[in-house]
């Protein structure tokens, strides 16, 4: 038995099963990662670097002290506001959004409904919709004297027409709405391709326990869905940390500030305004740093195998 | 049971009505949007519900302005190939991280995870340096190479390989297939309605990118139809119907390719249960 | 599948090949941006340069005004211009900034054109320590158009809003209001234009000489501020949210006016049935300040070289924008009016115009530009209309104007401070 070859034995053991499986998985994962270093981290570290800097675009140089820049955001009126609108937006959009995908994608699941596909189309619709038309319907929807005053006024619900894009309260409360427009079929889809793995099997046994819509919606789509909901929901917070195309389009950041997010206010600090790129570095690694705690909360909650 | 039945109805009755709003607020502002392809500025402005008849002057205004055809040739092309590379490359690295996990793999994933974090205005600068260094402006590679592989569609297949059962695997390797073909011939067939969705979301971002190809791409021979759009609204005389023929001719390809990938997602149910 | 794949791929890296730009001898890239304007009047440039030099081949490119801007500010960061265009249109309130942040892109042409004939207010924009980089394009000297019918219903003409201060303005306004129910002026809510407008029509601005930054004393700024105020809450000036809607106050008449840069009037004269109905003259002025004058500017843009491009056949090919026939010939198709003193002798020029009921408008614009004072805008001048949109607001909106004058100030030199 000692006697046995060892240097086969060896190579045998090297390439078991399990090492085999192992190094073919590396393999599958190596080109999308590879990808993601270099177009993701490598610009990350550089965009870094830059946050420690100040001057002209084209003749940074370091600050002294080294973070300045971040120094600098805590008194930058415009920056807080900016953190302040976004950080409402994340609280009350992503909630409801989700909901409501998660309620609309239930119903469509339904074998028994009738119009499935006309319902999933129409409801999924608004994302095939581009930012320039979208931006452009809402502004005229809500204008003063648009059709949503015309017809709350009509039915009695408004006693006089709000001025929707021009007040700091109304105006957050478009983009809002906006958001929950454009996203929500968005994320149903996701909760509807999830469910097509749910056998339906499942949902007969539990309706012949008695059990209704609410609660089969509580005990197995949910639990079921719970590694999907957790993608859309840590995606949804990221993306409306990073919101950007809403706030441009629709409001220009207006009245006053009141609805400018983080991402608009960086990219007018680059683009817009005299050029400052450390500083606007500098304020992408805030957003990073609420990004990566938020979804560190979300994963620690939802991500249990 | 009859008490049963009346709620029954009710219930069904509101399910529709709720069904119904929400499909009509949905769909209302693409309506507009292709309606008011068929008005003049002035009536889209005023908040003309109604088709009129200026389709034909807007669409011959909008040719004529701009050259249409070869932005959606580019689209399409640029899109279609992002599409077909994105699903690959994401969908084999989400399997390869959630069948073979350990925690090393996990740990990969983990810090992969923060890539979606960086906002995007702020990798532009040093993103576009690193093209033009690699004399990559101007070129197809340069316009999606960056968006090819996406933590978010990676954590999305990764997420979805968590249903794919572990007995087929073994089933498979029993029957003598490589990791490669298990993942080929078992996965991608039974994955079907989420290759759907993950190939209709991709194709609605590529299609709708803007901000990067319009830095990259700084020949006119290389306009999308975004950029297309965008430019019907960079004058000082603006004329909406112009604009919104472009939205509409913008928008409905995305439409229609929701509606054939749709089918995806209805057949995948068959290939699920089996 | 696979065949698909393997076929994407290699189309792929053949067009990706193929789209590489190369510099020729004798070739001249332009960027610009919209096809009814400069675009139309570049190409009406090109063929007349072309019937004199066939060998020089020109290409003018459809970019967006924004777009141009992102577009040099990643390539100057990336220290690689040489896919930036010879030729460039850029904002006339941008070019400071640009030239004071990216020296290295623009090319110096001073005493390689002749600008005699220019409007001094219209070239300052693009000389930055008295050099210049600019050839100035379109004027956008401010335009009082009036609607005359709304005016006659109130007892006045023409000639009555003519030479007027603001304090008339609006007392004409208020009888206008009171007879037609519709107000006099209207604006795009937070837009800082009407009072950027007043500032420079008494040769102020949101800058000092040296380029700080003049909010908090500054008197002119404050008058027109109070100015804006009174007219909002007298009904007289209708704010409105965004600038399709103030766009549809004049094809849908509910404007008395366009006080505004002359490019306007392509908006106004956009509806047929109101051909006739409007009169042209110039902009009140602020009473109480010795430099007030009737003229401003909003608006407007200057073509600017890429240094490193053949100067001597750009500026040869730009010669065009000091002859009389090249603005008469475009004038027609795009309405782009030359701030090139030289200009108003064209025909086209001279000729009445049928939506003004005759008035040689043109000829009057260009007359109004040579009046027009100059301004300061520096590299900080978006920081600025920015603080002071916010400042605008909040002052409507019940603010203190010295408090909101000071926090502009502030804003601004934050933005300085970096």
């Amino acid at each position: 038995m000692t006697n046995a070859t060892p240097a086969p034995k060896k190579k045998h053991r090297f390439w078991s099963m399990e090492r085999k499986q192992s190094a073919a998985g590396w393999a599958f994962l190596t080109p999308a990662t590879l990808m993601i270093f270099v177009f993701s981290f490598y610009p990350m570290v550089q965009a870094f670097l830059t946050s420690l800097k100040r001057g002209l675009p084209t003749a940074l140089t370091y600050c002294d002290p080294l973070w300045r820049n971040y120094q600098r955001m805590l008194s930058d009126k415009v920056f807080v506001q900016s953190v302040s609108n976004t950080l409402t937006y994340l609280i009350i959009q992503v909630p409801i959004m989700l909901v409501l995908a998660v309620i609309f994608a239930t119903l469509l699941n339904n074998k028994d409904l009738k119009f499935r596909g006309l319902f999933r189309t129409c409801i999924f619709l608004p994302c095939a919709t581009g930012l320039v038309a979208y931006s452009m319907i809402f502004r005229t929807l809500f204008t003063y004297d648009g059709m949503v005053n015309a017809v709350l006024t009509n039915i009695g619900i408004l006693s006089e027409p709000i001025n929707w894009l021009n007040d700091p309260f109304y105006a957050k409360f478009v983009i809002i709405v906006g958001l929950v427009w454009r996203w929500t079929g968005y994320n149903m889809i996701f909760y509807l391709s999830g469910m097509q793995s749910i056998d339906y099997s499942i949902y007969e046994a539990a309706r012949i326990d008695g059990a209704n819509q609410f609660r089969q919606l509580i005990n197995i789509t949910i639990p079921l869905l719970k590694p999907i909901i957790l993608v859309t929901a840590i995606m949804s917070t990221n993306g409306t940390l990073q919101l950007f195309d809403e706030s441009v389009n629709l409001t220009r950041g207006g009245p006053a500030n009141m609805t400018i997010t983080m991402s608009h206010y960086i990219y007018n600090t680059m683009f817009t305004k005299n050029p400052n790129f450390g500083y606007a570095a500098a304020m992408s690694f805030v957003i990073l740093i609420m990004v990566a705690v938020l979804s560190a909360i979300q994963t620690k909650v939802g991500d249990k195998r | 049971m009859r008490e049963g039945a009346l709620s029954k109805k009710v219930s069904r009755f509101c399910m529709y009505a709720f069904l119904i709003v929400a499909s009509f607020i949905s769909v209302f502002p693409l309506y507009w949007a292709f309606i008011s392809s068929c008005n003049n500025t002035q009536q889209i402005l005023g908040g003309r519900m109604i088709p009129s008849t200026h389709l034909m002057e807007n669409l011959t205004n909008l040719f004529a302005q701009q050259d249409v055809w070869r932005a959606m040739k580019n689209s399409f092309a640029t899109t279609l190939l992002q599409v077909v590379l994105s699903l690959a490359v994401s969908s084999i690295a989400g399997y390869g991280f959630e069948i073979y996990h350990d925690k090393y793999k996990d740990r990969v994933m983990g810090i992969l995870m923060l890539a979606m974090m960086v906002p995007f205005v702020a990798v532009l600068v040093p993103l576009f340096q690193m093209f033009s260094k690699a004399g990559l402006l101007n070129s197809w590679v340069g316009f999606f190479l960056p968006s090819l592989a996406t933590p978010f569609l990676i954590m999305y297949f990764r997420n979805s390989a968590r249903t794919f059962p572990k007995d087929t695997i073994e089933a498979a390797r029993i029957d003598g297939l490589n990791e490669f073909q298990i993942f080929i011939k078992m996965f991608i067939p039974m994955m079907k309605p989420t290759y759907a969705s993950a190939a209709t979301i991709t194709f609605m971002n590529a299609w709708n990118a803007y901000l990067w190809p319009k830095v990259i791409m700084q020949t006119p021979d290389a306009t999308t139809m975004p950029m297309l759009v965008s430019n019907l609204m960079g004058g000082y005389v603006i004329d909406y119907g112009v604009v919104m023929a472009g939205v509409t001719l913008c928008s409905l390809p995305t439409v229609i390719i929701f509606f054939i990938l749709q089918k995806s997602f209805t057949n995948g149910v068959a290939g699920a249960v089996k | 599948m696979k065949k698909l794949v393997s076929l994407l791929l290699a189309l792929t890296i053949i067009v990706s090949c193929g789209a590489a730009l190369a510099a020729e001898d004798g070739k001249i890239t332009i960027w610009t941006w919209d096809p009814n304007f400069n675009i139309a009047a570049m190409k009406v440039a090109k063929e007349m340069y072309n019937a004199e030099h066939p060998d020089v081949e020109i290409v003018i490119e459809e970019v967006l005004s924004d777009d141009i801007e992102t577009r040099v500010i990643t390539a100057a960061s990336a220290g690689d211009i040489s896919n930036l265009p010879d030729i460039m249109l850029i904002q006339d309130n941008s070019a400071q900034k640009f030239v004071l942040s990216y020296p290295e892109v623009y090319a110096d042409i001073t005493g390689k054109y002749d600008f005699e004939g220019f409007a001094e207010g219209k070239l300052a924009y693009s000389i930055v320590d008295g050099k210049n980089y600019g050839v100035p394009f379109d004027a956008g000297t401010v335009v009082g158009a009036y609607r005359t019918d709304y005016l006659e219903a109130a007892g006045y003409t023409i000639a009555d809003v003519t030479d007027i201060t603001w304090e008339r303005f609006i007392e004409i306004g208020k009888d206008v209001k009171a007879k037609t129910g519709k107000p006099l002026l209207t604006a795009q809510a937070g837009s800082v234009d009407t009072i950027c407008m007043m500032l420079q029509s008494c040769g102020a601005s949101m800058f000092n000489e040296d380029g700080s930054v003049n909010f908090a004393n500054n008197e002119v700024c404050k008058a027109a501020l109070e100015i804006y105020k009174t007219m909002a809450l007298e009904g007289v000036l209708v704010e409105v949210n965004t600038w399709d809607e103030y766009c549809g106050t004049f094809s849908n008449g509910t404007a008395g006016s366009a006080i505004n840069g002359c490019w306007i009037l392509g908006t106004v004269m956009g509806v047929q049935d109101q051909a006739g109905k409007w009169a042209l003259t110039n902009m009140p002025k602020l009473s109480g300040f010795e430099s007030a004058t009737n003229y401003s500017n909003n608006g407007g843009s200057s073509w600017v070289f890429t240094n490193g491009t053949d100067i001597d056949l750009a500026l040869d090919f730009m010669k065009l924008y000091r002859n009389v026939d090249f603005y008469n010939t475009i004038l027609p198709t795009t309405s782009a009016i030359g701030t090139w003193a030289g200009a108003k002798e064209g025909s086209n020029y001279t000729a009445g115009n049928e939506y003004f009921n005759g008035d040689a408008i043109f000829a009057k614009i260009v007359e109004y530009t040579a009046h027009v004072p100059a301004n300061q805008t520096g590299a900080f001048y978006y920081d600025a209309r920015d603080a002071l949109g916010t400042a605008l607001t909040n002052y409507i909106n019940g603010g203190d104007l010295d408090t909101e004058l000071a926090n502009a100030e502030d804003t601004v030199n934050f933005a300085m401070g970096f």
